[in-house]
């Protein structure tokens, strides 16, 4: 490949536009057809009645959406997505920030608690939710084992049974070492001199952390606000595999959970899978994107009043 | 002054070390339990009352895991679509990240907002419909589709590559630009070796998905094809359809442990990586 002079400017921006297209034409591939193209005709199928046998396919404009907002079900596994999310996301930011701050100064062993930390993230949830499903086992789960060892529990708590919500949610603790990889990262751009001038100027550890650190990294903690809420949305095995009911052999996909912890995407897995309704499970996933996009879109705008930012560069 | 500082950052580090202590042994528990039950009988493991330790450990456990599900033709078929997914998405991050960070025109920074703009949509909105066009081809039970899907890359690992090549100065293009070579000349043999930090965080990150990924087997793939993340998802059981603990801890032991290796003989990189390139910027 030989190149001609370039001579005019013109002719190196083309040549330039040139490059870029070609060395990201693999994701602009992947976006139309993987992404959009997928998408759209989600959108389209969900305005029909089809089935998984697709005979008789006929439009039926947006009735799938009508029924949906009507189905006390399906409103009800949004509504126990999004305070799933919620209290995710915050378990995730919270619980990663304090370990972020435990390791960000020196500490010994720094490196060894910063790996152990992060470890449970790197199992796949699939193994996640059968370890906790063990764990939390009435009678000989460890968690009662070692809680009533300790005299903090007379009697085993059936803990999937009583708290379904709640069990699922231990996982977002445990699973924290993601976010604290990104504080840490996060607490490692703020200039130490700053905490040295502010010891000097007689602020304690909490106004450091409340009047320094926080502003300066604020940025970090929304992308994590947001990135959290996005993936926390898309919970979808955790409640088969913690199913309160009991599991039978391979039955686990076939057997939905309870109302309670039956989360959106879990539900429309089931609606498709189990009940063969394409449209509807489409209309769902589709309320969900929307719901995601303008959750997120709102979110980013208001995030705007409060995330610090270098003076006067705008974001 | 300064000595009353030391002390009391002394002390503040020894009292941070027992908290990181405590919460290790508390992070430990449920994979404590894990290993323990994994070396279980199973009438053991419903004693009243429970017991931590196996009496006598059931190393048999073990070999169930492997020849109860066939495990061995799943392993192969999960790092056969590991392969087929993370080669291409890394080779796809990699290009569009150099091409976000060398070759800025007008659209390059709207259409880079577009790719960070792709992390809001929910995987199953996409996967789902695809799912149904794939099927409507005819095109499912394919392997390939891994690779297709591998092909536009990740978009974190794109903004990651991104972050680190805009760090390498553009001399080094520059000069070999004059000795005639191309630019895919110059991406392949000098820009793609510089960046070996993000190739390991970006294998990481394709291994971990395409490894604990359980939807788009378990859609697109038959039973034969299928990989470890459906079968341990689905659990080990006896004829009558009892749910074996002691059996599926160890397949979770041995469907785990790749990505335990792989993870602790490059965390360093791995986490320096995710530490230096990409969170700066």
């Amino acid at each position: 490949m030989s190149r001609k002079p370039v001579v005019r400017a013109s002719s190196l921006e083309s040549e330039r536009r040139a490059s870029f297209y070609l060395f990201i034409a693999p994701w602009i591939f992947g976006f139309l057809f993987l992404q959009v193209t997928p998408i759209v005709w989600g959108f389209v199928i969900s305005l029909t009645n089809r089935s998984a046998f697709p005979v008789a396919v006929k439009f039926v404009g947006l009735q799938n959406y009508l029924e949906l907002f009507r189905d006390a079900d399906i409103l009800q596994s949004y509504w126990v997505s999004f305070v799933y999310t919620v209290s995710n996301t915050l378990i995730a930011v919270v619980t990663g920030f304090f370990f972020a701050l435990l390791l960000d100064r020196n500490v010994p062993g720094q490196g060894f608690f910063r790996t152990i930390l992060y470890f449970p993230y790197m199992i796949p949830l699939v193994a996640v939710g059968w370890i906790f499903r063990l764990f939390l086992e009435r009678d000989t789960g460890f968690l009662n084992v070692v809680l009533n060892r300790l005299g903090v529990l007379a009697s085993g708590v059936p803990w999937l049974q009583t708290y379904p919500m709640g069990s699922i949610l231990m996982l977002s603790f445990w699973q924290a070492g993601w976010s604290m990889i990104i504080f840490l990262g996060a607490l490692s751009t703020v200039p130490r001199e700053l905490y040295e001038v502010a010891t000097i100027d007689g602020a304690n550890y909490p106004r450091r952390v409340r009047h320094i650190m926080l502003p300066l990294i604020s940025p970090f903690i929304f992308f994590q606000l947001v990135m959290s809420f996005i993936y926390a949305m898309q919970a979808f095995i955790q409640p088969y595999i913690m199913n309160p009911r009991p599991i039978r052999g391979n039955w686990m996909m076939r057997n939905p959970p309870p109302n309670e912890i039956f989360f959106v995407m879990s539900r429309s897995y089931f609606v498709m899978t189990g009940q063969n309704r394409y449209a509807y499970a489409l209309a769902i996933l589709w309320v969900l994107f929307a719901f995601v996009l303008i959750f997120t879109i709102v979110f980013v705008r208001l995030g705007g009043f409060w995330v610090y930012t270098e003076a006067g560069e705008r974001r | 002054m300064p000595l009353r500082i030391s002390t009391r950052e002394r002390m503040s580090a020894t009292f941070r070390f027992v908290v990181l202590v405590l919460c290790i042994v508390v992070f430990f528990l449920p994979l404590v339990s894990m290993v323990v039950t994994s070396l279980k009988r199973m009438d053991e493991l419903y004693r009243i009352p429970p017991r931590v330790f196996p009496e006598q450990p059931v190393w048999e456990n073990y070999k169930l895991a492997w020849t109860m599900v066939n495990f061995g033709k799943y392993l192969v078929n999960s790092i056969v679509l590991t392969l087929m997914y993370g080669l291409p998405a890394i080779m796809g991050s990699c290009l569009a990240g150099y091409g976000f960070s060398r070759f800025p025109v007008r659209e390059s920074k709207p259409i880079f907002l577009l790719v960070l703009a792709t992390l809001m949509i929910p995987f199953m909105v996409t996967i789902m419909p695809f799912y149904m066009i794939m099927s409507k081809l005819g095109f499912v039970n394919q392997r390939i589709l891994w690779f297709i899907w591998g092909i536009p890359g990740i978009p974190f690992i794109i903004f990651l590559f991104r972050q680190f090549f805009s760090t390498i100065p553009t001399s080094f293009e520059e000069s070999a630009r004059i000795d005639g070579a191309g630019r895919f000349q110059i991406f392949f043999l000098i820009m793609f070796p510089l960046v070996q930090t993000g190739i390991i965080v970006a294998a990481i990150f394709a291994f971990q998905w395409s490894w604990s990924e359980f939807l788009m087997p378990i859609l697109f793939l038959s039973d034969e094809k299928s990989t470890l993340a459906v079968k341990i998802a689905m659990g080990y059981s006896d004829q009558k359809e009892n749910v074996l603990y002691n059996i599926g801890m160890a397949g979770i032991v041995f469907y785990t442990l790749p990505l335990v290796i792989l993870f602790f003989s490059l965390q360093r990189r791995f986490v320096a990586g995710l530490l230096s390139g990409g969170l700066k910027g």
